[in-house]
């Protein structure tokens, strides 16, 4: 385990109101015998990821630059507070030069090996308009890496999200088109049926990351319909943390991959018997070719 | 005084710029060293030109004086004090002195020309003597400045008792100088120095008045101004440390080339001074680090005077430092660009520039015949009269600004790819956009005032009139031209008009800018710059536009295109202001390709609009077809200018967009983002935080997010020159708007207008391209690569290759034969040679075996002879069937066709029946398998001949197929035979082709004209070429061709003759020499070669061969001679020695030999050796390594 655990620091810097909200979501979980909880962060590049653990942490915690892809490799951040803890895996973009990027993939995979995923925050932005073809991609990339299970520890996490949306359309009207669009595409991506899409019921959460975010009275990071969005986020994440399905654990088997050495074992020796028949067969036709023909030459 | 707020605005501008130059690649300062040493040696000339003059410029001094101190009342009081002042610290005095040294310098060369003027102009404005002055230095610098703005100098001196502005002014001239050096210097330095002066002229370069400048500016500000130049330096170190730091040393460095150069006394004075007062020195050698960091420096410096300094002086005298160094930095990129073989056609108009202003001053009959010296200081003057205009007028720096601007542009462009220099021509409008994209960073408000145009105006108008005195030579064509462009320039000024548009925008000066250089350019082509003035330009259009807003005579065509979602539609809603294609956040609103017509401030735009584009890779196929049904529907109308949009607030760093920009690549060429303006949507969208939360500057983020873009185009079109031109773009119903309802960013832009304008330039000045006929730029496609010279040497040599002519097929073999006939007599008495032998009966092996030593020798030998023998026979007997056949089928023709039916059927043809075609022969390798069934192929009675096309030496040897080559024989009527043979050849990196088709005709006695039609890929292009020979075969042993060629390469032609003549001496001495030339596009390259051949008496048979090969060739005075010699000797029964010499005349050569044979095996013990030695090698590495 590469990061330490150290004391959240950035809690405190927490406005008041939220904390309150934390410690009670981390009382909840505690009573559910959850004494740590990991979180992993997927997404595109430059959707946000970074600027979301962040803003969850409370800390500049991992590096962010607006025009320099972020690192090239995946980051636990754990914090503990209180016999909580809390670990959050960021992770680099998966999207590279209009290709998934499988060998981020990968990394991301390997460097998961013997964790437990509770949640995974699937971020994308809110003031994009479009769902294309490698939104897909990706959704079906992560299902390939994780299982359709993941799906069901899912939160999708729509950053930037003060902002006006374009003529003629409301905020709610443009947010739930958008986050539908997605959810559409996660479906489609992970090719799961209507009913399993329908139980998982992934959540969507706005995050607006940006210090120009506005602020409700009690000085919490708020977006345009007034809440706060930390304290949301942070519900939503115990929610699923907690749901019914099983934690996603990523084992040395889901990393390797395929079974490819088990797969049609028991059909060797019936190969093999084919095989000899075959032989035999041939065998037979010659020496009845010899035999009817007189001479061998 | 409204001048002092103008002037801040200036400076402002300056600041802008410097910004934008800071931009600039490393790379420009290199090439600001050239231009430097350039601009020195040049000045040093002059220099000399001025030590001459001198006494009479002492005269002109002393007559100055008194007009100057009555001028310069007030401010020389004020001057003084600072100078005393000054006195009292050391350093500044030092400092001063220095200035003062300088100042007297330049005195001395400014005399002159301050005499000039003031007899040109004392007349005009006998009450200024300073203004006088000013025109006067004016005037010779050479570029005259119009009368008014004459007048409007005095006027404006009067008023602000800005005479010491003027002054300042004529500083910056570096005469002028002198003046204020007078004025304010006691006349006993003025003595002092005196002697200096002479000598100094060389010194008068921009550098020079940079720092002299400065110094005076320490006078004027007293105190500060050391505090002033100090903060200019900090802020320019700070700012561009490097840059700076490398210009100083190329400054001191080329100072010190200057004073080497010029007049050793002049060295003296100004290295003393450095020794004398550290200090001193090193303010000295700070004035030069701002000179020489270009306008930054100098603007930094400028901008803390103005702002520190209220009074008027100080402003004029920040205001010319700027100017001055504006100057410098001018005059460094000219003097790089002309001595860069005009290459980039701004050098060329830069010189034109210079050139004129030798003319005026000629005109005004200057004292100075203009020389060469003389013209290269004059360069730097064009901009310092502006730059007098502008200080009395204070529009003047921004023009100043922009000079140096665009030029060092260029040199950017110029040196980030190298291949500009090929294609100057070709790198106006490259270089457009590129001035624009630097210019368009949506920095500039509106509300300044920079007038480049001026620049162009005033000089062309002063040009023009004296062009119009002076010229009667000028031709009416070129009047025309000028006439339209005049037009083209009405049109402009009146579309930014419309757009709301000052001439100042920096958008639109610099179009004029361009526009005033084309036409300077062309000017200098034909025999004068041309004559239009931007204020009559700007008259014209204000008038028109007053007259009403009757339609114009323009109209753009803007393609769209980009990703799905950032805009497109909404950008083309916005541009009209109405609601012309619905929009959809989420579906895909455009499906197909459309385009709409609308009028925007009366100005007709049609813009397309097209299906968005999707980035992943997958998509690209769906790309594809989306952009070839926009290449199908702009076919027949094709947009002036592309606009390609992406959203500012998406920050793609993962290169997400490459695939699409490839696709657009790949569809469209490369040439599609010549001319294409990225646009930002979203642009009043917030920047991101910065890496440490704090937030980031709007300008930094839109700079940053279009350098990316700009950055991935640049790959896309593999073209790294590339610099479109960025726009931004708001479609937000929300976005904050002016009063006029007009959308504004952020950054107080107002987008739409930007970007129109943007549009409209570039359709402009392809119409002014066009117009011109400026270098080979077709207006429909202006970045097509311009072709290269055709590689005639490799023509030449093609064409220089005898070829065989195609033969009947009956008469295959007839070259062999024609050349055999000489031998025949010869031959007679052998013929029966072989017959007249015993009887020989060969041994088995078992015979052999029995046989001794002596025995074994003598029976090979006997063997060796008889076969010898035996196939001169057979081939003497084929010899005499064909001659027999050729005889009978001779008279068959004169038979009835009965008869021939007969003959053909004996002919046969190939087989009917496919045969097996011999193994091909491989070359040895050390491959255990031998691959030769892999080539076997089958002969069939197929007229066509399909074989492989093998390379032994490829990488995948075993395998070998290169490519399929196929031949066939024609024969029309037959007579004529027609030989097609092609060869497609196919490897990982290239593909070539290469058709040949050759006929023959027959006419006369011994005459033959062959004609052939050759295809080939030629690097990346195909090459047609038709070729004709004639062989005369009048004399036995001597034969004579002769042949043209025509080839087409790319889009050039070229044309080629040339001589062939074989010799045959004997039977075993033959020589062919051939010569010829090839021309194309005024290049001609000579050739010739010479093959002698040395071969055995019965050639076939005897394997003793020598060949001599010379080849010649010259080419754009390059003599290449080559030359290389092989022998073939035969050793023994069956050994060979081959032994091969080449040498060129460059000194390269190689020198084989080889010998195989087949008896002597131990000679493959010689394999051994390299085995053996890499053995050893195992057992003594550190031999071998040497560790």
């Amino acid at each position: 385990m590469g990061s330490l655990v150290r004391e959240w620091v950035g809690f405190q810097q927490f406005p008041a109101a939220t904390q309150e909200k934390l410690i009670e979501f981390f009382g909840k979980l505690k009573q559910k015998d959850m004494n740590s909880m990991t979180v992993l962060v997927l997404g595109k590049g430059g959707v946000g990821k970074s600027s979301t653990v962040n803003s969850l942490i409370g800390e500049q915690v991992v590096r962010v630059s607006p025009f320099q892809a972020e690192g090239l490799r995946p980051v636990m951040v754990s914090r503990t507070m209180g016999g909580f803890t809390i670990n959050i895996i960021d992770t680099p973009g998966l999207v590279e030069a209009g290709y998934v990027n499988h060998q981020a993939l990968e990394l991301i995979k390997g460097f998961l090996v013997n964790r437990t995923i509770d949640v995974l925050l699937y971020v994308d932005r809110l003031d994009v308009y479009r769902v294309d073809e490698l939104d897909k991609q990706v959704v079906k990339a992560i299902t390939q890496t994780f299982g359709k299970e993941i799906w069901c520890k899912t939160l999708l996490v729509l950053t930037h999200a003060q902002f006006s949306p374009p003529d003629e359309l409301s905020y709610e009207t443009f947010s739930s088109k958008r986050s539908d669009s997605l959810l559409k595409t996660i479906r489609a991506g992970s090719k799961m049926r209507k009913q399993e899409f329908e139980d998982s019921a992934i959540a969507v959460v706005y995050a607006e990351n940006s210090g120009r975010c506005s602020k409700n009275d009690k000085d919490e990071k708020a977006l345009p319909n007034g809440e706060a969005w930390i304290p949301n986020l942070v519900k939503a994440i115990t929610d699923v943390a907690t749901n019914q399905r099983k934690a996603i654990h990523v084992d040395k088997k889901m990393v390797d991959g395929s079974y490819s050495d088990d797969k049609g074992k028991k059909l060797i020796p019936l190969i093999i018997g084919v095989q000899y028949l075959i032989v035999k067969m041939i065998q037979g036709a010659i020496r009845n070719d010899i035999k009817t023909s007189g001479k061998p030459l | 005084m409204g001048d002092g707020t103008e002037v801040v605005v200036r400076s402002d501008r300056i600041s802008d710029e410097q910004v934008a130059k800071n931009e600039l690649l490393g790379s420009v300062e290199v090439k600001d060293d050239d231009k430097e040493d350039e601009v020195f040696e040049e000045a040093i000339g002059s220099g000399n030109d001025e030590q001459e003059e001198d006494p009479k410029r002492e005269l002109l001094e002393t007559d100055d004086l008194p007009l100057e101190e009555t001028r310069q009342s007030s401010k020389d009081e004020n001057e003084v004090e600072d100078f005393e002042e000054a006195v009292g610290d050391l350093d500044e005095t030092s400092s001063n002195e220095g200035g003062v040294k300088d100042l007297n310098v330049d005195y001395s060369v400014v005399g002159e020309s301050h005499g000039a003027g003031e007899a040109g102009f004392d007349a005009v404005t006998p009450k200024m003597n300073g203004d006088t002055g000013e025109g006067g230095a004016g005037d010779s610098c050479g570029k005259v400045e119009s009368r008014l703005d004459v007048v409007v100098n005095t006027e404006k001196g009067d008023t602000n008792g800005s005479n010491l502005a003027a002054e300042d002014v004529s500083i910056e001239n570096g005469k002028t100088h002198s003046f204020l050096g007078n004025g304010i210097v006691s006349p006993k330095n003025i003595e002092v120095v005196a002697e200096v002066i002479s000598k100094d002229d060389g010194i008068e370069e921009p550098w020079n008045d940079g720092v002299e400048v400065e110094n005076w500016e320490e006078r004027v500000d007293g105190v500060q101004t050391e505090q002033d130049v100090e903060d200019g330096e900090g802020t320019t170190k700070n700012l561009f440390e490097e840059r700076t730091e490398e210009e100083v040393v190329n400054g001191a460095g080329t100072g010190k080339n200057l004073f080497e150069n010029g007049s050793g006394s002049v060295c003296i004075d100004n290295e003393s001074e450095a020794k004398t007062n550290g200090e001193t020195g090193a303010a000295y050698t700070s004035d030069i680090e701002t000179n020489a960091s270009g306008d930054k420096s100098v603007n930094d410096s400028t901008e803390v005077a103005s702002a520190e300094t209220s009074s008027p002086l100080d402003k004029s005298s920040s205001g010319e430092k700027g100017e001055t160094e504006g100057d410098s930095t001018c005059l460094k990129p000219e003097q790089q660009l002309a001595s860069s073989l005009n290459s980039n056609p701004e050098s060329t108009e830069i010189r034109s520039n210079s050139g004129s202003p030798g003319v005026t001053s000629r005109e005004n009959e200057t004292v100075r015949n203009s020389n060469g010296g003389h013209d290269v200081q004059q360069r730097p003057q064009p901009n310092k009269d502006l730059e007098k205009q502008q200080s009395s007028k204070v529009n003047v720096d921004p023009e100043i600004k922009e000079n140096s601007h665009v030029e060092t542009e260029a040199e950017v462009v110029s040196s980030v790819s190298p291949t500009e220099s090929r294609s100057n021509p070709a790198a106006l409008p490259p270089a457009r956009p590129a001035g624009l994209g630097r210019a368009s960073p949506l920095l500039e408000p509106a509300s300044r005032a920079p007038q480049q145009s001026r620049v162009n105006g005033n000089g062309s108008h002063n040009q023009s009139q004296q062009a119009e005195d002076s010229t009667t030579a000028e031709t009416d064509e070129h009047d025309e031209t000028r006439e339209k462009l005049q037009l083209i320039r009405v049109k402009f000024l009146r579309l930014a008009h419309r757009l709301g548009q000052t001439p100042h925008n920096v958008v639109v000066a610099q179009v004029l800018y361009r526009l005033g250089l084309a036409e300077q350019l062309r000017g200098r082509n034909g025999s004068r710059v041309g004559a239009f003035s931007f204020d009559r330009a700007s008259a014209m259009a204000e008038q028109l536009e007053a007259a009403g807003q009757d339609p114009l005579d323009f109209s753009c065509t803007i393609m769209v295109l980009g990703k799905s979602g950032v805009g497109k539609s909404a950008t083309i809603n916005s541009i009209f202001d109405e609601v012309k294609f619905c929009t959809d956040a989420f579906q895909m609103g455009t499906k197909r390709v459309q385009d709409v017509e609308g009028l925007v401030q009366g100005i007709k735009v049609r813009v397309i609009d097209t299906p968005g584009l999707l980035p992943s890779w997958s998509d690209q196929a769906k790309n594809e077809k989306i952009l070839n049904s926009v290449k199908a529907f702009i076919k027949k109308n094709p947009p002036d200018i592309v606009l390609y949009l992406d959203r500012l607030d998406m920050q793609s760093r993962d290169s997400g967009d490459m695939p699409l920009l490839r696709t657009i690549s790949d569809v469209f060429g490369p040439s599609i983002w010549f001319n294409a303006i990225v646009g930002l949507t979203h642009a009043a969208s917030v920047p991101p935080d910065g890496p440490n939360g704090t937030a980031s500057s709007y300008d930094m983020f839109v700079t940053q997010r279009s350098h990316v873009i700009q950055q991935a185009i640049r790959q896309a079109a593999g073209d790294m020159r590339l610099m479109n031109p960025v726009s931004l773009v708001e479609n937000h119903s929300a976005c904050r708007t002016n009063r006029a309802g007009q959308r504004v960013l952020p950054n107080g832009q107002v987008w739409k207008p930007h970007l129109l304008l943007l549009s409209f330039a570039s359709k402009i000045l392809a119409e002014a391209n066009a117009l011109l006929k400026l270098q080979d730029n077709i207006p429909g496609r202006p970045f097509a690569a311009r072709s290269k010279a055709p590689p005639l040497p490799f023509l030449l040599s093609s064409l220089l290759q005898s070829r065989p002519q195609p033969k009947l097929p009956e008469q295959q073999y007839g070259d062999e034969e024609d050349e055999d006939d000489l031998d025949e007599s010869s031959d007679s008495d052998e013929e029966s040679e072989y017959d007249q032998l015993p009887p020989f009966k060969s041994l088995t092996k078992a015979q052999m075996a029995t046989l001794s030593k002596s025995q074994k020798k003598q029976y090979l030998d006997e063997m060796e002879y008889r076969e010898k023998l035996l196939m001169k026979k057979q081939m003497k007997e084929e010899r005499k069937r064909r001659k027999m056949f050729k005889k009978f089928a001779a008279e068959i023709k004169d038979l009835p066709d009965g008869f021939s039916e007969n003959v053909e059927d004996e002919s046969g043809g190939p087989a009917s029946v496919p045969v097996p075609m011999p193994d091909l022969s491989l070359p040895a390798s050390f491959d255990s398998d031998n691959p030769t069934h892999r080539y076997r192929y089958l002969d069939s009675s197929n007229q066509w001949l399909v074989r492989p096309v093998l390379e032994t030496h490829g990488w995948d040897h075993d395998i070998g197929y290169e490519g399929v080559n196929a031949e066939r024989l024609f024969v029309v009527k037959d007579k004529i035979p027609i030989s097609v043979s092609g060869q497609v050849t196919k490897d990982k990196k290239d593909a070539n082709v290469q058709l040949e088709m050759a006929s023959s005709v027959k006419h006369g006695e011994g005459k033959s004209t062959s004609l052939g039609f050759d295809m080939q890929t030629v690097g990346k292009e195909l090459a047609y070429t038709l070729r004709s020979e004639t062989r005369f075969n009048n004399f036995r042993r001597n034969k004579a061709a002769a042949g043209l060629s025509v080839t087409l390469l790319g889009d050039s032609v070229s044309a080629g003759l040339k001589v062939e003549d074989k010799l045959i001496a004997s039977k075993w001495f033959r020589m062919v020499m051939s010569g010829g030339a090839m021309a194309s596009r005024g290049d001609l390259a000579y050739g010739g070669t010479l093959e002698a051949q040395l071969r055995d008496k019965d050639y076939p048979l005897g394997r003793f061969l020598t060949t001599l090969g010379l080849s010649v060739m010259d080419w754009h005075g390059d003599l290449a001679i080559g030359g290389n010699i092989q022998s073939q000797v035969p050793i023994g029964r069956s050994s060979n020695l081959i032994a091969r010499a080449n040498l060129n005349n460059r000194g390269a050569g190689q020198v084989s030999v080889r010998v195989n044979s087949s008896e002597q095996l131990q000679l493959a013990m010689v394999a051994i050796v390299p085995l053996f030695k890499k053995l050893l090698s195992y057992c003594y590495p550190q031999t071998q390594y040497g560790q």
